[in-house]
């Protein structure tokens, strides 16, 4: 039989659990206010420097994709030629010599041969 | 006689500071942490058992809220909001630890007009009990804190847990029985 002056467990579960309810920790409003400030000043500088990329590369873009005068048409042209890189890749590994090597040895026809060949 | 100045309810004091905190207003929010952060507090520690723990969550909640407060619409009590956020924190939580709390700990009953042996049972009790619940499923856990320590109705829990009303109420039934079960040298006699 249950002593009536002895709390029963689910009253005693009720009584520990709400002991526990609420705690009230000191200066934690203070605390998170701060927390907020500076994620804010955080979403600030990372806005400014997201705006300072696009703008760097809204320059850069600019400076690019601008139409070419005639004359630097020329110029890149010329500074193309200037520096032809299949010879400066040959002229690297020196190989062009050895190429020569390579290829099948053809004689050539001589002239009067040409000028005598049927057809011409 | 100073006279009272007539106060909002909760709920509708809660709505128009936090259409003030999705202003920017700190002192909103400063007012809004003061009023709920006690309860959340609370029921933080009693899932993760651990007064560390449970105020940097009860922290990154705040923040949370802060965020979304410009998004947030009254649909649900406050309260009950910032329970759901705590929840979701608390399985993260656990995921994260790639574990569940095996002890309960840190808590510590306050002994009030009591005296001496009583106060001491009044400790051993809590611990005993915080010691079982930790033991709980997380579900269970949840259900049990936010119905007895938390005074929801099933309706509130079933919200926060996006849940049936019947799961909860299943969760709770389940709990009392493992608590009974857990704690049965306390009430050998009941």
């Amino acid at each position: 039989m249950n002593n009536p002056e002895r709390p029963t467990f689910d009253q005693e579960l009720a009584a520990s659990l709400s002991r526990g309810r609420a705690v009230a920790v000191p200066g934690f409003a203070d605390r998170v206010v701060e927390a907020v400030r500076g994620e804010r000043r955080r979403r600030v500088v990372i806005r400014w420097s997201s705006a300072a990329t696009a703008a760097a590369a809204c320059f850069v873009a600019i400076l690019t994709l601008s139409t070419p005068t005639e004359e630097s048409l020329n110029r890149q042209t010329l500074a193309l030629v200037a520096r032809d890189e299949s010879v400066q890749f040959a002229d690297l590994l020196g190989a062009a010599d050895d190429l020569s090597l390579l290829s099948p040895a053809i004689e050539k026809p001589s002239v009067v041969e040409v000028l005598n060949a049927p057809g011409s | 006689m100073a006279q009272e100045e007539p106060t909002l309810p909760d709920d509708e004091d809660d709505k128009r500071l936090m259409a003030l905190v999705a202003q920017g207003d700190d002192d909103a929010l400063r007012l809004l942490v003061h009023r709920h952060h006690a309860r959340l507090v609370g029921y933080l520690r009693g899932e993760v058992g651990s007064q560390a723990t449970a105020e940097e969550l009860a922290m990154e909640v705040f923040i949370r809220l802060h965020r979304a407060a410009s998004r947030w619409r009254p649909e649900a009590k406050l309260s009950t909001y910032l329970i759901h956020i705590a929840h979701n924190l608390v399985l993260n939580e656990w995921r994260r630890r790639g574990r569940k709390p095996t002890t309960a700990l840190e808590f510590a009953a306050e002994p009030g007009d009591a005296s001496q042996q009583s106060a001491r049972r009044v400790a051993e009790l809590d611990e005993a009990f915080q010691r079982a619940i930790a033991q709980l499923p997380t579900e269970q856990r949840t259900a049990i804190l936010l119905v007895v320590q938390q005074e929801l109705p099933y309706e509130d829990i079933a919200a926060i847990m996006g849940v049936p009303v019947s799961s909860v109420k299943t969760w709770i039934h389940r709990a009392r029985a493992r608590l009974r079960e857990l704690l049965k040298d306390f009430y050998a006699d009941e």
